[in-house]
């Protein structure tokens, strides 16, 4: 997502200003691209309102900290996954419908070889967006996830944040933050293996 | 059959595998293992394709419910009204 820079300048004096007109603009142009964000982290739709609430406050509040030779986007976008993470850190309710990771990591027999045989399955990601079925078991994967893992996942595959970055965000060490991530990547796989070997 | 990598030290190894950030020798070991046992590699390509696919999470086009931005711009109307941003 790129505004282009009359516009981009137009929001920031408008913001800088409280101009009300422009602030129904940020909401109109902004509020659904930084939703999606937000649902990455959480699919509770009252957690990602109030998130989503949070942030749009927030960027209002730092206008004047943003650099303007770049482009707003990417600095909003990091003020809403900041914004998700810190709050979502807090929250006890979002665990209920964790799972127990080790309920879904590879079986491995006593000589340390797997222990189930394993199908090649892969799927053109862009299709696979398409069937309903399929996404809405990734989500589910993802959602599932205890926040511990889901952060990471979500800040290294979704939006693709270096390893370095995620640990200073999350305050891990680097090596925690890759055995996370491979975790939690071994729980989706382990979990579309399920939908697409068809088993229970 | 006995390899010098077991599967478990084969998955074990597989986020530095896919991320680039293995040294040289575990990388020797772990393609000589995937050439010898087909659950490994097709594991690798599972685990590959997963996140692949996830990574299609960040191009994902939702819907804000309209009830929702009426919502916001209300909140935001009210704080700016009463100068109440801090």
């Amino acid at each position: 997502m790129k505004t282009n820079e009359a516009s981009q300048e137009e929001l920031i004096e408008g913001l800088k200003q409280l101009d009300v007109n422009v602030v129904d603009g940020f909401v109109d142009q902004f509020s659904r691209p930084l939703f999606g964000v937000i649902l990455n982290y959480t699919k509770n739709p009252s957690d990602a309102e109030e998130i989503l609430q949070d942030t749009l406050l927030k960027i209002i509040r730092k206008i004047d900290t943003f650099r303007r030779e770049s482009d707003i986007w990417p600095w909003m976008k990091k003020i809403a996954v900041n914004n998700a993470i810190m709050w979502l850190r807090k929250q006890t309710s979002s665990r209920k419908r964790e799972v127990r990771l080790d309920d879904w990591m590879p079986q491995f027999n006593d000589d340390g070889e797997l222990e189930y045989p394993v199908f090649s399955w892969s799927g053109d990601p862009e299709e696979v967006m398409l069937n309903r079925e399929l996404s809405s078991q990734l989500y589910d994967a993802i959602q599932s996830l205890p926040f511990e893992y889901r952060a990471p996942l979500a800040l290294r595959d979704i939006e693709g944040y270096p390893v370095k970055q995620i640990s200073s965000l999350l305050g891990l060490k680097e090596a925690t933050t890759k055995t996370r991530i491979h975790r939690a990547r071994l729980f989706v796989r382990e979990r579309l293996a399920h939908y697409f070997e068809g088993r229970p | 059959m006995s390899y010098f990598l077991n599967c478990r030290e084969c998955v074990d190894l597989l986020h530095d595998y896919v991320e680039g950030g293995l040294d040289v020798d575990d990388h020797k070991e772990l393609d000589e293992h995937l050439s010898v046992c087909p659950p490994c590699l097709h594991f690798l390509k599972t685990y590959r394709s997963c996140s692949e696919i996830v990574q299609q999470l960040r191009e994902q086009k939702v819907q804000i419910p309209m009830e929702l931005q009426n919502r916001l711009k209300s909140f935001l109307k009210d704080r700016i009204g009463k100068a109440d941003l801090a």
